[in-house]
């Protein structure tokens, strides 16, 4: 194999190929795709590909990673229909036209289909084809929108936004693998030229971009003899060799960046990996590249036939091809994938999610009947569903090589955890059910509401340069979020301290004990707010020079320390009863959600977003309920002549 | 000698530490930071930090006077003090209370020192520049200096007068020793914009410029522009008028007497204990993204006529006495060039957060610790319903 170079010489040499580059026919070169009617036969099962590692978004990770994220990011969702993730994605690199009618593109604002002319789907979703048609009229909204102040742009205009990033994004993957695809760019009029060429068959017939490059040196010499030639006395051959030259050089340029990071360069220094076009665009003389291009056009071609084997083969040849290169550091990343692979596999917090929820039925149940048997069962489904979640959370360490805490996402599902261990350690000391329900509300709810946050794509993004420093993550963020576990649990308790008093309010002892315990817990959340926020204004003083800024982010966690030491306070100077404190605690809860969201909160309105506005809307119907609960437990305890 | 009963004595004292007192103070404090957070969506974080935080008192709804931050929080130091005086119980069992107390009292004193005389900064440098002055990011100063010959203008240092502008009012006077002569100021802005053209021909300035238009504050402070029109009288004479603005970029030479004195209107400059050199600047993203990995600036400090090199990266800043030297910001110019920026903060008590940090910790571990470790007094219900 050679270097494209020679190649485009002649082709930036030669003004009357000039004129084929420009011809209109190239620009067809997606168009008229001949096997747009047909469907690949595809290969039964990919579990090599699903390991191939995929350099994105700064961090190598399994294709299946990268399939997911990338099927999240459009539809929202880690399935098509019935297909996972890689089978979608495998569908869409190595034969993009068969998923051109999947409704795989989320749209959340109906003003957005209404505005290009696409008839409204009931599931939000919409086909590239369906988009394709709007293209245009997306593409004049968007260059308007562009010229918006980010702080002033709509909801809407964000969601255009991001489904215009999308529409491009999945344009621009979609031409990853057509160089290994056959196309009408590369025929042939003359038997002549194949035969010198060493091609097979008759005129006519469809070569890939790969199968002509691979003929690049005899090319070569045809296109040698052509500026010595006048234009009008060109054979076939001359033109069938003008004409293919011409399309190289379109296809290198059309499909060139692709954002698929699948081949690493060859310099250690140079940590970009390479989409197969531009790996042929830098190094295709490299033999060491020039054999995973090749594998990769195998794999594709493979796919198309169904040969299962012979795509394993070439999966794995390209794999190992791959990790022999890559720098230690590369290496260790994409050691890591077995891991990742694990993890995606067990589907860990959907398993602790299913048990938390069995663990809330049980106890529900107890309160109609009570049994000897369920509070066992009850314990032993907290225990289940806090096994995997624990698991997770070390897997996810462990791929990343990082702390826990690093995202929202990460935060929901580690203070769920920490509210699960104390509802456990509760529970050991009390064994009264107390422990258990706060275990599970704690633990399932923070699961679920982080489902909603892993559906923005990758949750195991890499960290912009202040975060990217693991003393500081490990001790301010794990502290400050296991303070907030604490005063969730301790909201949590207050709850259950005020329905309680509303159910058996004689019941003095009962009473006496959730409230021990919810000031115990309160304090516990009290002392790790106070190290988390104050790690925080350490970390602020390594980082940028200044202890305490005013900022929002650290006001809401001082808000927390301030409320939770007012109760303190209050219970010492008999301001508020038992009744009071749990009150006091419930608010506690209302606090920490405005610490935690309080930055996107108030961002809403100046530059919202499709989901920040969502949990905007969600938690100030949170607060209203709650108040609205504060407000019925001070009547109706208030006429039993209970005491705040 | 046991002073507790005299202080419980004073009526002060008995008002001053009650805990209701401390709720109060509390409340007050929750409530300043909330609207403090929420004001920072139309005033911006320094003009909600000056009103609301670091503020006596201000005008709620613009007619009610309401305490601010730092009120509350001496009223809060002397409650705790005077606390600690009256109520505190002295034994093992309460020692944890007590070291809580004691760190937040530390809190308060290094809040305060910092408040006082923290000093925030900053330094850019070309690639191969070298400077021994720090930027304020939005305090200004008329900076006035001797006129020399082109052959001294090689050195390093030279002496400055520098007027701070934040007290600047119209009418305001003052002596200025050096040139031995009187400063008044007919005219300032905290926010204008200076034009050229017709004006009164006797106003002296360097760019031509004669007048201003005063402009509304911008809520970030870095965003105005000052200027003002400053009257210079020595002796019996009838006194020039200098007009000065902050996006000048030449001085206005004055002849007082038969010195030549340059003034210019500048952001103000602090000189800094050596010279700062910028070897190189270097910028890492994750690969295939725009996501910063790191920023790293490898400076060379010459201490003791001394030159040695430090690398100031992203959590890895440059400590010198009271000096600490942050990687802020960088910029590339048009022709490639790339500099960067480094916060400069002094802070003479940068370790009192760290100490008081730590004691309040152990303090609330201690008494957390002790309350959960002891013998509960009743016996748990083992089926009871939650």
């Amino acid at each position: 194999m050679r270097n494209l170079v020679p190649v485009f010489r002649f082709v930036t040499g030669l003004f009357l190929l000039a004129v084929w580059i420009s011809n209109p026919r190239a620009s067809a070169a997606q168009a008229v795709c001949p096997l747009d009617s047909l469907k690949p036969r595809q290969v039964k099962s990919l579990e090599t590909l699903k390991q191939i590692p995929i350099l994105n978004q700064g961090r190598i990770k399994p294709f299946e990673s990268f399939a997911k994220n990338f099927l999240l990011l459009l539809s929202g969702r880690e399935r098509y229909q019935e297909e996972s993730a890689v089978e979608w994605m495998a569908r869409f690199l190595f034969a993009p036209r068969a998923t051109y009618d999947d409704k795989i593109f989320l749209i959340n604002n109906p003003e957005i289909p209404e505005a290009l002319k696409i008839a409204p789907e009931k599931k939000r979703r919409y086909s590239y084809r369906q988009l394709e048609a709007g293209y245009e009229k997306l593409k004049e909204l968007v260059n308007v929108i562009s010229g918006i102040d980010e702080k002033k742009q709509s909801v809407v205009d964000k969601e255009l936004l991001r489904v215009y990033s999308n529409v491009l994004l999945y344009i621009r993957l979609s031409g990853a693998f057509m160089y290994a695809v056959p196309h009408p760019d590369f025929t042939f009029s003359s038997a002549e030229t194949m035969k010198e060429l060493d091609l097979p068959g008759e005129p006519g017939r469809f070569f890939s971009f790969f199968d002509i490059l691979e003929k690049s040196d005899g090319l070569s010499r045809i296109m040698e003899l052509l500026p010595k030639k006048n234009r009008t006395t060109w054979t076939a051959r001359d033109n069938d060799a003008a004409k293919i030259v011409g399309s190289l050089s379109f296809w290198t340029d059309h499909y060139a960046a692709c954002p698929l990071g699948i081949i690493p360069t060859q310099r250690h220094d140079n940590e970009e990996w390479l989409s197969p076009m531009d790996a042929i665009i830098q190094g295709f003389s490299d033999p060491v590249t020039g054999g995973e291009i090749k594998n990769l056009r195998d794999m594709t071609m493979h796919y198309w036939n169904g040969s299962q084997m012979e795509f394993d083969m070439s999966a794995r040849a390209f794999g190992d091809s791959v990790f022999k290169r890559i720098s230690p550091k590369e290496q260790k990343a994409v050691g890591t994938a077995p891991l990742e692979l694990l993890y995606n596999t067990l589907n860990l917090f959907a398993w602790a999610k299913l048990f938390y929820a069995v663990g809330l039925i049980l106890f529900l149940c107890s309160l109609l009947a009570e049994k000897p048997w369920m509070r066992q069962a009850t314990i032993a489904a907290t225990v289940l569903g806090f096994i995997p979640h624990v698991t997770a959370l070390v897997l996810r360490i462990l791929i990343m090589s990082r702390p826990p805490v690093s995202n929202l996402f990460e935060s929901f599902i580690f203070v769920g955890a920490v509210c699960a261990a104390l509802g456990l350690i509760l529970e050991a000391v009390n064994k009264n059910w107390l422990g258990l329900v706060v275990a599970n509300t704690g633990g399932f709810v923070l699961l679920l509401i982080s489902g909603k946050f892993s559906a923005e794509g990758d949750t195991m993004q890499m960290l912009v340069a202040v975060l990217n420093s693991n003393f500081w993550l490990s001790t301010h963020v794990i502290a400050i979020t296991t303070g907030y576990a604490g005063c969730c649990v301790a909201g949590i308790m207050g709850h259950i301290y005020i329905l309680q008093a509303l159910s058996r309010p004689g019941d003095l002892n009962r009473l006496t004990i959730t409230y021990k315990n919810m000031m115990g817990i309160l304090g516990f959340g009290l002392t790790m707010t106070f190290l988390g926020t104050t790690l925080g204004g350490i970390w602020a003083d390594q980082s940028w020079g200044r202890f305490w800024g005013w900022d929002p982010k650290e006001n809401g966690a001082l808000m927390i320390v301030l409320w939770c030491a007012m109760i303190f306070h209050a219970r010492i100077a008999k301001i508020i009863n038992p009744l009071g404190a749990a009150v006091g605690c419930i608010l506690a809860l209302v606090n920490v959600l405005w610490a935690w969201f309080g930055v996107n909160l108030l961002s809403v309105g100046l530059h919202s977003y499709g989901f920040t506005s969502g949990i905007a809307n969600a938690l100030i119907l949170y607060v209203v309920i709650e108040i609205l609960f504060i407000a019925a437990t001070v009547v109706i305890l208030g006429q039993k002549n209970m005491k705040f | 000698m046991n002073l507790r009963p005299y202080f419980s004595q004073s009526p002060v004292v008995r008002v001053l530490s009650s805990v209701r007192v401390t709720v109060v103070c509390l409340l007050l404090l929750y409530l300043l930071t909330l609207v403090g957070t929420i004001a920072q969506i139309q005033e911006g974080l320094y003009l909600a930090q000056r009103r609301y935080f670091e503020s006596f008192f201000f005008l709620a709804f613009g007619f009610l006077p309401f305490p601010g931050a730092q009120a509350v929080m001496w009223v809060l130091f002397f409650n705790l003090l005077c606390a600690a005086a009256k109520h505190f119980v002295y034994r093992w069992q309460r020692i944890g209370i007590i070291i809580i107390h004691a760190g937040l009292l530390l809190f308060l004193v290094s809040g305060y020192m910092t408040l006082h005389t923290a000093r925030e900064s900053h330094l850019t440098l070309s690639e191969g520049q070298a400077s021994n002055t720090s930027v304020a990011y939005h305090d200004w100063e008329v900076a006035i200096w001797e006129e020399t010959a082109p052959e001294d203008n090689l050195t390093t240092s030279r002496d400055v007068i520098s007027l701070d502008t934040r007290y600047f009012r119209r009418g305001q006077e003052m002596d200025l020793k050096e040139p031995g002569v009187r400063w008044i100021v007919t005219e300032y802005h905290h926010n204008c914009e200076a034009y050229k053209g017709q004006g009164s021909n006797t106003i002296r300035n360097a760019s031509g410029l004669v007048r201003f238009a005063a402009a509304p504050l911008f809520k970030e402070p870095e965003k105005n522009t000052p200027g003002g029109i400053f009257r210079i009288t020595s002796g019996d004479s009838a006194g020039i008028d200098v007009l000065l603005y902050g996006g000048e970029n030449i001085p206005t030479p004055v002849t007082i007497g038969f010195k030549t004195y340059n003034m210019v209107l500048r952001l103000k400059h602090f000189p800094l204990p050596f010279m700062v050199r910028l070897k190189e600047f270097k910028k890492e993203e994750h690969p295939g993204t725009q996501t910063p990995r790191s920023f790293q600036s490898l400076v060379e400090i010459e201490v003791n006529k001394a030159w040695r090199e430090k690398l100031i990266s992203m959590n890895e800043p440059l400590r010198y006495n009271d000096f600490t030297f942050y990687q802020a910001s960088y910029a590339v110019d048009r022709m490639g060039r790339e500099s960067s920026t480094l916060a400069v903060v002094k802070n003479a008590g940068r370790l009192m957060p760290y100490i008081s940090t730590f004691v309040t910790f152990m303090g609330l571990v201690v008494h957390f610790g002790i309350a959960a470790l002891r013998p509960r007094k009743n016996s748990t219900e083992k089926t009871s319903h939650a």
